[in-house]
């Protein structure tokens, strides 16, 4: 059990070990490899979920895994998890098994396209189980490795610069990352400077300061800028969020589930993991700016949403718009806010991924994602005549997007909503018109695509196969499930993240 | 018998097992999801009317409620301590309220079984919506705190828009049930926000906590944005109500609702989810109180009843008519909770669920038989119907007895409650003048109710058919038991007895030996004084807890003395005359308009007003073609326009150009400075060295001597 967490990352890895011994041209047996991978990860999580001590506020000792790395800079190999973690691992575990089965048709290179997958999955799993900042910083680099290459490769006509793009924003971020890291390990020095999260955490850089340009600047709100922005890309909070549509829309529908699912929540989970604990005061000091950031976020998201055509575009909007709750549970600093704002996390990744099969899906159909097409006649329409059962799966999954009640999304913002009120009255005023908002997008999207005739070349669709029905079933007995009875994923994060709360209430 | 969590939880969760059970089987067979679905609803019934008897007639009557409460998640962590409860909240209120939900969904949903037989856009799919809505609603109805009212709320919000967006291939649909869900989103953002603020008062949004903070008076000083919290968390909170029962400014959702299949019309925008808005009202009732925001609740109340009835007077299409009918109605229930009629609104709300079902019915029931062999589809114009009360005498008859209840007429259901709401409305005029304008609208809409309601009659049922092919084509009504039994069962419940007690006035409810009418007796304020005591710590997760309070006397005088009680009830008398005669009047107007045929229609006389009306006084204009249309898209794609077009464009992409920029002035550095003059200007030196030198070592000796020559003379001169 010791070693669970080391499995868990590597067993990826191990996976495209395995597929470098299948010929390429045996792709159905590169597939189920893939599948098969991705699976028993899973199902590794699943014991890890299941072997979880809710209890626990600290990270679980049963899991802890270090090892020493570069012992002259004691930089060590540290795994661990706790109930801010576990809830990413079993979301990224989940969407990367359904992912797989989602690339069923991709068109070229089936080799290292499942190859790149697998390094990305095991480079995410490994950013959320990191607990040694180096290596934190390791894998979130090689984590742009492949998908860098997968939507470069694989991704849609504008593809190079979508990935540059891409690359060049999250670069940015990890470059501002890295200073702040090197500066923390040079203050960390009470006996060896050290990358160790744990122990750089808990506000111990308070009344530090450092020199820069010949001012004495306060250390703690000079790094927390720097980290801010390194995690604030990856979110992405506006002004950093234009490299997200583009991505999107140009990423293959198994990078775009990722990318939204899981990648966007790496950003959120850098402030819970990394920079709220070690910089609990600087936190304080923005916990504004980062509530009106979070609103800027859900507003203009919703609003540059609702005027897309592609609906590969206006879901990334949105994907904006949702991760502006997160914003503000965390900004809210209270139990409510930020276990809204840890479930949300969670919500927004099933929700918002179901979303972009169902269009990849469509996509695998169409070949195009208009709505409404440049020269103005309607690229789809009258698809719940045409897509019966699809339809039924879109409605699900776009109320749950919107936060209808019943369905998981309405959860996490009401617990956001509770939190944020007491702190940032105007805020929760102005916010809660993003509801309205998101609702509106949707429908109005949802009314485009489905209701009225059939459009002439939409006749030709088939309605969704076993396969993707298969791959759909899982997440849509989470957005129901947690949407009525949340206590399961809120009991194993609950701990934690009171502890949490409870330290950046002593700043 | 004791009520346990366990033995209540099946009037809710029947009804959801039923709803999982018809949507996994709805693809293999219609007919046992409608089954399924039924049995739901049924079995919902018969456990309701335990309750409900119990509450009425047997042990609970006393003004007893049951709380039973069970932990939905808990957050807390050490001393930080946030958990969110659920619960089971009945009073009598509840209870009959319940009952009423249960029973009228039972009617709609076996006439259902006739209407919607053999749809093309699927049988069993209209039932699956149906039961899940009822879920919502009866969860509502006995919901013990803000949030699960919010969460049915919004349930039966996602269904009202599925069954309005049931016919999915018509624009028409489309663009209604968009309109009603995001026009009560509006108001249910601020019901979320009013939950929100409430609970950072209050730690909790059960609505005993509530009563019992208000009695403790925890909102007092505190205050938001330069008003008292109480009374925005009042607005917000009736900002929910507006939007869900169709109020005015928000009511421009339910007319277009009629796209759904009409006993949807039935169940849920006349019965049911439209009347949860005032049952909401009704539950927060010491919150509007304390906010102070009454009056305010009465004019919306008001205006709405009026202007939405004036609008019915141009209608001609049937479900059209019943709509705004609905609306006004709806009006007249909000009207009684702004100037206190709590009993009566609730009566008003009871009474209203039963004809207006019945009469949407009827419509249906009408509508369905109507088929235009020319087009397809069902006829809903009354210009082309006509004396069909010879073709279906049954359904003429539920409908007649429910107009004559909406109209108030005596000793039906509508002149017992709506009277009570008017003759509240008239003791308030006569003691606050700025109720005048409220009883004065009260007044006016009562008259045009009963005026439009009987032209809609006369039209339909009455005199030559205007359509002739349309009615001869038109088959005899026979009695069908999913047909008439609904229609006729409900029609009787329009009769006043029912809601009065009796016609001498000694009720059905015996309390210290003495008879009440039930409902008055009933149905009252939550007095918030009575949970004072009630405090959180008393709660025992583990074991829900039945809280008794019973009340120290009923008191049907509000509170007034006896003199003035005397004194109130004289002009309460006056005030249901008045209404008696208002009736009347409208329908003898309408008499002889329509049928008579003694006075011409005033429509060429108020051409222009006319035109207001049948654009609904513009307010669809103004909100689609004017704040969306013109505000919020063209802001939507400036936003969009924005972010793309200027800021990805310049401001991000930009930065390749000052990078483009910064690279060639590298560049030109490298080229010219570094590389032209330190590069290959050191190797042009060396060059030229080597030019240099290689001239000198050219191996001529006469070179040599040359330069030895002029090296020696220079040293010479230099000595000199």
């Amino acid at each position: 059990m010791s070693n669970l967490l080391n499995w868990i990352v590597w067993l990826p890895v191990l996976g495209i070990l395995g597929m470098l011994v299948i010929p390429k041209s045996n792709e159905t047996a590169i597939k189920y490899w893939a599948v098969i991978t991705t699976a028993v990860t899973l199902i590794l999580t699943l014991i890890l979920w299941n072997n979880f001590d809710p209890t626990i506020a600290d990270m679980q000792p049963n899991f802890m895994v270090k090892i020493p790395w570069i012992a002259q800079f004691n930089i060590n190999y540290t795994l661990g998890v706790d109930g801010i973690s576990l809830p990413m691992i079993l979301l990224t575990a989940l969407l990367f098994f359904l992912c797989t089965l989602a690339s069923w048709n991709i068109p070229k290179f089936i080799k290292a396209y499942f190859a790149l997958l697998l390094l990305l999955e095991a480079s995410v799993l490994g950013v959320f189980l990191a607990l040694d900042f180096f290596l934190f910083y390791v894998f979130w680099e090689v984590m742009l490795i492949p998908m860098f290459f997968l939507i470069g490769i694989w991704g849609g006509e504008n593809r190079e610069y979508a990935a540059i793009k891409f690359f060049l924003f999250t670069f940015l971020g990890s470059i501002l990352m890295l200073v702040g890291m090197i500066a923390l390990y040079y203050v960390s020095g009470q006996g060896a400077n050290s990358f160790d999260i744990l122990s750089l955490s808990g506000g111990h850089f308070r009344d530090l300061t450092v020199t820069m340009f010949g001012h004495d600047l306060p250390f703690n709100i000079l790094f927390f800028i720097f980290l801010f922005i390194g995690f604030a890309i990856k979110v992405p909070v506006f002004p950093f969020h234009t490299w997200l549509p583009h991505a999107h829309v140009q990423a293959p529908t198994a990078v775009s589930v990722i990318l939204a699912g899981v990648l966007l929540k790496m950003g959120t989970y850098g402030f819970l993991r990394i920079a709220f604990p070690i910089f609990p005061a600087a936190s304080i000091y923005f916990a504004d700016a980062i509530a009106w950031l979070g609103l800027v976020n859900i507003i203009y998201g919703a609003l540059c949403a609702m005027a897309q055509t592609d609906v590969k575009k206006l879901i990334a909007y949105s994907s904006i718009s949702h991760m502006g709750f997160v914003m503000l549970g965390l900004a809210a600093m209270t139990v409510q806010g930020m276990n809204g704002a840890v479930l949300q996390m969670f919500n927004h990744g099933t929700s918002t991924a179901m979303l972009f099969l169902l269009i990849g899906i469509l996509y695998e159909r169409s070949h195009h994602r208009w709505i409404i097409r440049p020269d103005g006649s309607r690229g789809f329409g009258g698809l719940y005549t045409q897509l019966p059962k699809y339809t039924i799966i879109f409605i699900i999954a776009m109320f749950a997007s919107m936060g209808l009640p019943g369905l998981s999304g309405f959860i996490s913002e009401a617990l956001i909503f509770i939190g944020i009120y007491e702190r940032f009255t105007t805020i929760t005023v102005l916010a809660v018109f993003g509801l309205l908002l998101g609702a509106a997008y949707l429908l109005w999207m949802f009314k485009r695509m489905f209701f009225g005739e059939v459009v002439e070349d939409n006749k030709q669709y088939t309605d969704v196969n076993a396969r993707e029905i298969f791959y759909m079933l899982p997440l849509v007995a989470a957005v129901m499930i947690f949407g009525v009875y949340p206590a399961p994923i809120l009991n194993i994060m609950r701990a934690s993240v009171g502890k949490l709360v409870m330290m950046l209430n002593t700043f | 018998m004791e009520y346990t969590l366990t033995s209540i939880a099946p009037i809710v969760l029947l009804p959801f097992l039923a709803f999982i059970l018809s949507a996994l089987v709805v693809k293999k067979s219609d007919n046992l999801a409608v089954g399924i679905a039924l049995s739901g609803i049924v079995g919902s019934a018969i456990f309701s009317s335990r309750v409900f008897y119990d509450f009425v007639f047997g042990v609970y009557s006393k003004g007893y409620y049951i709380h039973k409460v069970f932990n939905w998640f808990d957050l807390s962590y050490g001393d930080l301590v946030f958990k969110v409860d659920m619960g089971i909240y009945i009073d009598n209120m509840a209870a009959i309220l319940l009952f009423m939900v249960t029973m009228v969904g039972s009617m709609i949903m076996i006439f259902s079984t006739y209407y919607m037989k053999g749809d093309k856009f699927g049988y069993g799919r209209f039932f699956v919506y149906m039961i899940l809505f009822s879920t919502g609603m009866i969860g509502l109805t006995i919901s013990d705190n803000l949030l699960s009212v919010f969460m049915f709320w919004e349930l039966m919000g996602f269904c009202s828009y599925s069954l309005i967006g049931f016919y999915y291939q018509k624009e028409s649909a489309a663009q209604a049930c968009v309109k009603a869900f995001m026009t009560t989103r509006v108001g249910d953002v601020f019901f979320l926000l009013a939950i929100v603020a409430i609970w950072s008062v209050v730690g909790s949004v059960s609505f005993v906590d509530i009563y019992a903070a208000l009695a403790d008076e925890k909102f007092a000083g505190l205050a938001i944005f330069g008003i008292p919290l109480i009374t925005f968390i009042a607005i917000s909170i009736f900002m929910g109500t507006i939007g869900k029962s169709a109020q005015f400014p928000l009511q421009v959702w339910l007319p277009d609702a009629m796209q759904g299949p009409t006993p949807c019309s039935a169940m849920i925008h006349a019965a049911t989810m439209v009347a949860a808005g005032v049952y909401l009202a009704l539950r927060v009732y010491p919150i509007l109180e304390a906010g102070h925001i009454l009056i305010f609740v009465a004019y919306i109340g008001g205006i709405t009843a009026l202007g939405a009835a004036t609008i019915a007077l141009v209608q001609t299409d049937i479900k059209a008519v019943l709509a705004y009918s609905t609306i006004s109605q709806l009006g007249y229930m909000v009207l009684g909770v702004g100037v206190g009629a709590y009993n009566a609104a609730f009566m008003h709300l009871i009474a209203h669920a039963v004809f207006k079902a019945c009469l949407f019915l009827a419509s249906g029931s009408i509508i369905h038989e109507l088929h235009d062999h020319h087009t397809g589809g069902h006829v809903q114009e009354m210009p082309r119907m006509g004396g069909l009360r010879k073709k279906m005498p049954l359904t003429f008859i539920a409908m007649l007895l429910c107009t004559f209840a909406i109209s108030g007429f005596p000793f039906f259901s509508g002149f017992v409650s709506k009277d009570r709401i008017l003759g509240d409305a008239f003791v308030m005029a006569t003691q606050h003048g700025s109720f005048i304008p409220v009883a004065i609208l009260g007044y006016a809409a009562a008259f045009l109710t009963a005026f439009y309601m009987f032209r809609m009659m006369f039209l339909t049922f009455f005199g030559e058919p205007r359509d002739k092919e349309l009615y001869d084509h038109t088959k005899q009504e026979t009695l069908l038991w999913n047909r008439n039994m609904p229609l006729l069962f409900l029609s009787i419940f329009t009769l006043g007895v029912f809601y009065s007690g009796s016609f001498t006035g000694q009720g059905l409810v015996k309390v210290a030996g003495d008879r009440y009418e039930w409902f008055s007796t009933l149905v009252q304020k939550p007095h918030v004084e009575n949970f004072k005591s009630y405090s959180k710590s008393e709660f025992n997760y583990e074991d829900s807890i039945t809280r008794n309070f019973e009340k120290s006397h009923y008191d049907a005088s509000h509170g007034m003395s006896a003199d003035k009680a005397h004194h109130v009830h004289h002009i309460h008398s006056i005030g249901a005359v008045i209404s008696i005669f208002i009736a009347l009047g409208g329908f003898l107007l309408a008499f002889f308009m329509y049928f008579k045929k003694s006075i011409n229609p005033w429509a060429s006389k108020f051409a222009w007003y006319t035109k207001v009306l049948k654009n609904k006084y513009y307010f669809d204009d103004f909100y689609l073609g004017g704040l969306i249309q013109k505000g919020l898209l063209p802001m939507n794609r400036f936003f969009a326009w924005i972010d793309m077009g200027i800021y990805d464009r310049f401001f991000i992409d930009g930065w390749e150009r000052v990078l483009a920029v910064c690279y060639s002035a590298a560049g030109w550095f490298d080229r010219i400075i570094v590389d032209t003059i330190f590069v290959d200007g050191i190797g042009a030196g060396t060059r030229l060295v080597n030019v240099i030198l290689r001239t000198f070592q050219s191996g001529k000796i006469q070179f040599y001597f040359l330069v030895g020559f002029i090296g020696l003379a220079g040293y010479i001169l230099t000595l000199l």
